[in-house]
Order: C-alpha cells, then sequence, then structure tokens
C-alpha cells in the first residue's frame, strides 16, 4: 500500500513561502493498493489538486470508482468537495462515507447546506454530474472497500466527535486520528490504543507545539506528544505528526519534529504534501 | 483614501509554490481614509491576515463594517478566522445584499454552525449585527460614502462604489459580463437562451453599472477568467480582462485592477496577464494593474502601488 498526503494543513489553508515544505492545504490523504485500488480521507483544499491529477486517467472519461472517508464535516476536512473536478464528469461514481455529525442533522443533509445556493453556485449534491452516493457511517462499524478493511471509531474532538480510522491493504495498516483530545493525554482510551495496534503507520493530529497546547487545552486538537503516547502504547510502526497548526511555519515544524523524536524510539516523521510513500 | 489587497484568489485558497508572489488567499479588501476609519470589503480567507494586523494595531474592541458582494464561500470563509471578532466588545457590522435581514443573520450564522466550524456564531464574543444593501440605495458608513450595484452571478451578487477623502474606488466582483448569460436565482448547467426580457435587464444592468463607475478613480474587477476559458465556461459568473477594459474605458475610469485571480492561474501566468493587459490597457488609455496580496493602492494619487513585504508581487 502506498501513501500520499495531498493536504496536511488544520483548520485553514496557507499560502506564502513560509508553508512550501511541509505544504499548506487542509487536509485530503490518499491510499492505493498495490492493484491500483484507491481511497481518500477528507476533502480538504489538498483534494482539488488530486482530482485534477485523476482527470489525466479513469476520472476524466467517467470510469472512475472512488470511496472518500470524511473523519468529520468541519469546512477544513470538506471546503475541497465542490472543486474536485471528478465531481463534475457523468459516469464516475464516488461515494462519500462518514458520521452523521452530532448536530442532529445528517451527513447528507449537512453537505447539502455547503452546497446551498447561498454559500455555492452547484446549489446542491444533485447537480453534481457524477454518480454521488452519501452513505452514513456509525462508529464502530467495520467497512468493506474494494482492496481495504475500514474500522471505525468515534473519537473526542472538542465539543462533538470525529471518526477515526483502521485501514488495512496489502497486509499494511494505517491509522488515522486526526482532530482529537483525549481527556488525559498519558491515558489515551483503550479503543483508541486497539485502533492503532500495531499499525505500520499512525497518522497523529499534532496541530499544537507541546510548549502551546496549554493555552489550547479543550480546543479539540492534540499537542505532539499525544501522538508519541499513542504510537508507544499501540506498538505502532510509524508516526506522522498531521493537521499543522496554519501557525507552523515549515522551520517551526521542522523543531517539533526535532523535539518530538528525541522523546521516543518511535521514528516521528511530519505529514508533509508530496509524493507517494510506501506504508 | 488608501486600499489593500489581503485576498486576490477566487473560489478556493491555493496553497504552494505556484501563488508564492500573487498570492493564494480569497477575496478580502480593506479600505482605509485618510483620518483612519476601516472598511472591509469580502471576507474570504485573507480576512485572517487582516484581522491579525488589525490586532496588532489597536488591542481594544473597535466597530468594524464589512461589505458582502455575496456569501459564496470564497467571499465569506474568512469570518471565523477574524481575530478581532473573539475580542470581546467587538462590533462588527456585515452588510450584504439579501431579500431580508432574518435570513442574512441564518446564512452568517450557517458558517459557524456546529457541522461547518467548532464555535457557533452566538458564541463568538464580538457582537453581529446585519444590513440589507439594496442596488442603487446608497449609505454612509463613517467617512465612507457607499454605492451598491447589482452584478450579473448566480443567486445575485452585488458591487460597491466607495467615495472618501474627495476620490473613489469600486469593487465589482463577482461579475459574468452582460452579454450571454443572465444569472437568476437557479442552477446553470449551461448557458440558456435569452429572452427579450433577459437582454433588456442584462442592458439595464450594463448601463447601471457604466453609469456608477464613471469617473472612478480605480476599479477593483472580477477578471477570473482568460477569454479562452471564459469561452468554454461563460455560465460560471466570471469575467475576463478585456470584458472589464471594455466597461472601464467606457466609463472614463483611470485605472482598473484585475483581481479574483483563477486558482489555476500560478504567478509566472500572472505576470504574463499582468504584461498583457498593461499594454491593452494603455492602448485603451486605462492603466490596468494587477492585484497581488498585500498590494497597498493609494486611490486618487499617480502614486504607484506599495508592498508590504518586498518579495511578493509581480517580478
Amino acid at each position: 500500500m502506498k501513501i500520499r498526503f495531498w493536504g496536511v494543513r488544520g483548520s485553514f489553508a496557507m499560502s506564502g513561502r513560509d508553508f512550501l515544505r511541509y505544504g499548506g492545504n487542509t487536509t485530503s490523504v490518499e491510499l492505493l493498493t498495490d492493484a491500483g485500488e484507491r481511497l481518500l480521507i477528507d476533502l480538504g483544499t489538498g483534494a482539488t489538486e488530486l482530482g485534477k491529477q485523476l482527470m489525466a486517467a479513469e476520472f476524466g472519461k467517467g470510469q472512475g470508482k472512488l470511496p472518500i472517508l470524511l473523519t468529520h464535516t468541519h469546512l477544513d476536512h470538506i471546503q475541497g468537495l465542490p472543486f474536485f473536478t471528478p465531481f463534475f464528469i457523468k459516469g464516475n461514481e464516488i461515494r462519500i462515507l462518514g458520521a452523521d455529525p452530532n448536530s442532529g442533522l445528517s451527513l447528507e443533509a449537512t453537505l447539502q447546506n455547503q452546497l446551498a445556493p447561498h454559500y455555492s453556485p452547484l446549489n446542491g449534491l444533485e447537480n453534481l454530474a457524477a454518480g454521488v452516493s452519501i452513505e452514513t457511517v456509525r462508529p464502530p462499524a467495520k467497512i468493506s472497500l474494494p482492496g481495504f478493511e475500514v474500522t471505525t471509531m468515534a473519537v473526542p474532538h472538542g465539543s462533538m466527535f470525529t471518526t477515526a480510522y483502521r485501514i488495512t491493504a496489502d497486509g499494511k495498516t494505517v491509522t488515522y486520528l486526526s482532530d482529537v483530545e483525549y481527556p488525559d493525554l498519558d491515558a489515551p482510551p483503550a479503543e483508541v490504543l486497539a485502533l492503532a495496534r500495531g499499525a505500520d503507520l499512525l497518522i497523529h493530529d499534532a496541530m499544537h507545539a507541546d510548549h502551546d497546547y496549554d493555552l489550547r487545552r479543550g480546543w479539540g486538537h492534540s499537542p505532539a506528544r499525544a501522538g508519541v503516547v499513542v504510537a508507544e502504547r499501540a506498538g505502532a510502526k510509524k508516526l506522522a505528526l498531521f493537521h499543522h497548526s496554519p501557525d507552523a511555519t515549515d522551520v517551526m515544524i521542522d523543531e517539533v519534529v526535532e523535539r518530538t523524536s528525541a522523546r521516543t524510539a518511535v521514528p516521528v516523521f511530519a505529514a508533509a504534501e508530496g509524493s507517494y510513500l510506501d506504508v | 483614501m488608501q486600499i489593500t489587497f489581503w485576498g486576490v484568489r477566487g473560489s478556493y485558497p491555493v496553497p504552494g509554490a505556484a501563488t508564492v508572489r500573487y498570492g493564494g488567499q480569497t477575496s478580502c479588501v480593506e479600505a482605509r481614509s485618510a483620518k483612519g476609519d476601516c472598511v472591509i470589503v469580502d471576507a474570504g480567507t485573507g480576512m485572517r491576515a487582516l484581522g491579525n494586523k488589525l490586532l496588532r494595531e489597536s488591542m481594544g474592541p473597535r466597530q468594524y463594517h464589512v461589505l458582502l458582494s455575496h456569501v459564496h464561500w470564497d467571499h465569506i470563509q474568512g469570518l471565523p478566522f477574524f481575530s478581532p471578532a473573539y475580542v470581546p466588545g467587538t462590533k462588527i457590522a456585515i452588510h450584504a445584499l439579501l431579500t431580508a435581514a432574518d435570513e442574512l443573520q441564518q446564512v452568517i450564522g450557517g458558517i459557524t454552525r456546529h457541522e461547518f466550524f467548532p464555535m457557533p456564531l452566538e458564541a463568538v464574543p464580538a457582537t453581529f449585527d446585519y444590513h440589507q444593501v439594496e442596488p442603487g440605495v446608497e449609505f454612509d458608513l463613517g467617512a465612507f460614502h457607499v454605492t451598491p450595484i447589482a452584478l450579473n452571478h448566480p443567486f445575485g451578487s452585488v458591487g460597491y462604489r466607495i467615495d472618501c477623502d474627495g476620490s473613489s474606488w469600486a469593487y465589482v466582483s463577482d461579475t459574468a459580463p452582460f452579454d450571454r448569460v443572465l444569472h437568476k436565482q437557479h442552477f446553470l448547467s449551461g448557458p440558456e437562451p435569452l429572452s427579450d426580457d433577459d437582454k433588456t435587464s442584462l442592458g439595464t444592468m450594463r448601463e447601471a453599472l457604466v453609469a456608477k463607475l464613471r469617473g472612478v478613480d480605480t476599479v477593483v474587477y472580477d477578471t477570473h477568467f482568460l477569454p479562452d476559458e471564459y469561452a468554454r465556461f461563460p455560465h460560471y459568473g466570471h469575467s475576463t480582462p478585456d470584458q472589464a477594459l471594455d466597461i472601464c474605458a467606457e466609463a472614463n475610469v483611470r485605472r482598473l485592477v484585475l483581481y479574483h485571480h483563477a486558482p489555476s492561474h500560478g504567478d509566472e501566468q500572472m505576470d504574463q496577464i499582468a504584461a498583457t493587459y498593461l499594454a491593452k490597457g494603455e492602448a485603451a488609455g486605462v492603466e490596468v494593474l494587477t492585484s497581488f496580496e498585500g498590494m497597498t493602492l493609494p486611490i486618487g494619487t499617480a502614486d504607484p502601488p506599495e508592498r508590504t513585504n518586498p518579495g511578493i508581487g509581480p517580478a
């Protein structure tokens, strides 16, 4: 299985020179099996560039199939939806899977609101030319997708929950824990450890530098060391710091990686936009 | 009066190496009067950096006025990230085109609804109030005299002429030209045939726009598309620099500023666009500038634009 980070930034897309090495796009991550099956997690601005590249092959001909897992519907995780070009080609079949937000609205109604005529000229999901299905997931349900086995888990994110994913393909496992904050950093919930158990790659929310965290406790995001605790206790083989703060420049992220690496034997890197990596 | 561009991009923010010089954030322009009054036009992602600057200037609560052209995401997405909104006592007045002020409150409140943003608008410390604008109905905001102008964009959009300190500028974004497509309150999958009434509506809209722009010093105009792109997407609601130049030349505008750049137009292409239309503008008797993030333009003088950061802007 290969992975490519198309967007690694949390909350807000950052342009400019200070954000070139790690990238300024909001979250979107692609997984690709050895046989070429594809899965996307989240539709932040990073998805727009992937969408353009997908058009060169079967998606440009209306023959593409893609499942997309959403962690939740905060804007930085869905703002690429109206600009993901494969949606505009008839014949493509795109499934969007995610939990209903805990607002009382369904996932489908929420995405409809995003495309409501005030906010978007698309004026509703029904105007996307591709076949689009919105499928509500009820964590801790398991999902089988072509090439991928997926376990879901509801995890705390401020006053709400987001969906975390454990994804296995080609005998490798990626655990995606973004937009999460545990009540006690030193004692992550048992179900979170189970989700990350033995993962080849753990992608973890690292919005805050450890020294900034005290000011931002309760906002729903983790400091870099939270991912270290999960990786060590769950025996994950590698840790990707993810969902970087919009205020974190390349230099600041370098420092976080250096400090985090110094405190653990688990190999640590900061997720960056760029090329396909082997899991 | 001067104006500063905090976001110049259309549709969605575009990070990366290709947008370092012109900028990747979406629509937001700040106007300042000589005595320091401020009005903000559009609340795209550029509004985050503007908010941080305003807080550096003054930590205390202030009254802000935000004029919205319309409420598509790229024009409102910066609002929850506007840091002065988190200072208790701050007042933010939102002026926008909609049929009912109540509905406007719902639309703006909807940006921060639980599903899209962690903090609901009601929990944000600033107080918000909402004012409906109507094309042709002028109003004053402190030192600024504001004239809303109807534009041609899906579900409606409004431009603003802003007079202050004896000069004027106008914000004309987002708008399609006034010939092939009339945007109404429904989704267009392509251009629809125009009825005689539609043609009359378009003619009236264009005439009113030219009349309001007559003699304006500087016009900031939606020039999202190059002509070949417009030919493919005439129903998307955006214009080309050529169409903007026609309007500005006809209205005797001194200076046109290209704005709302397509996400796909990287810095090198923007340099070419800037050079091409500077030359076309000279031929038409209009100075044409291309906006970039951080550009400050004095209005009503021949002074050149200033750059906030020497590394940002045209090559």
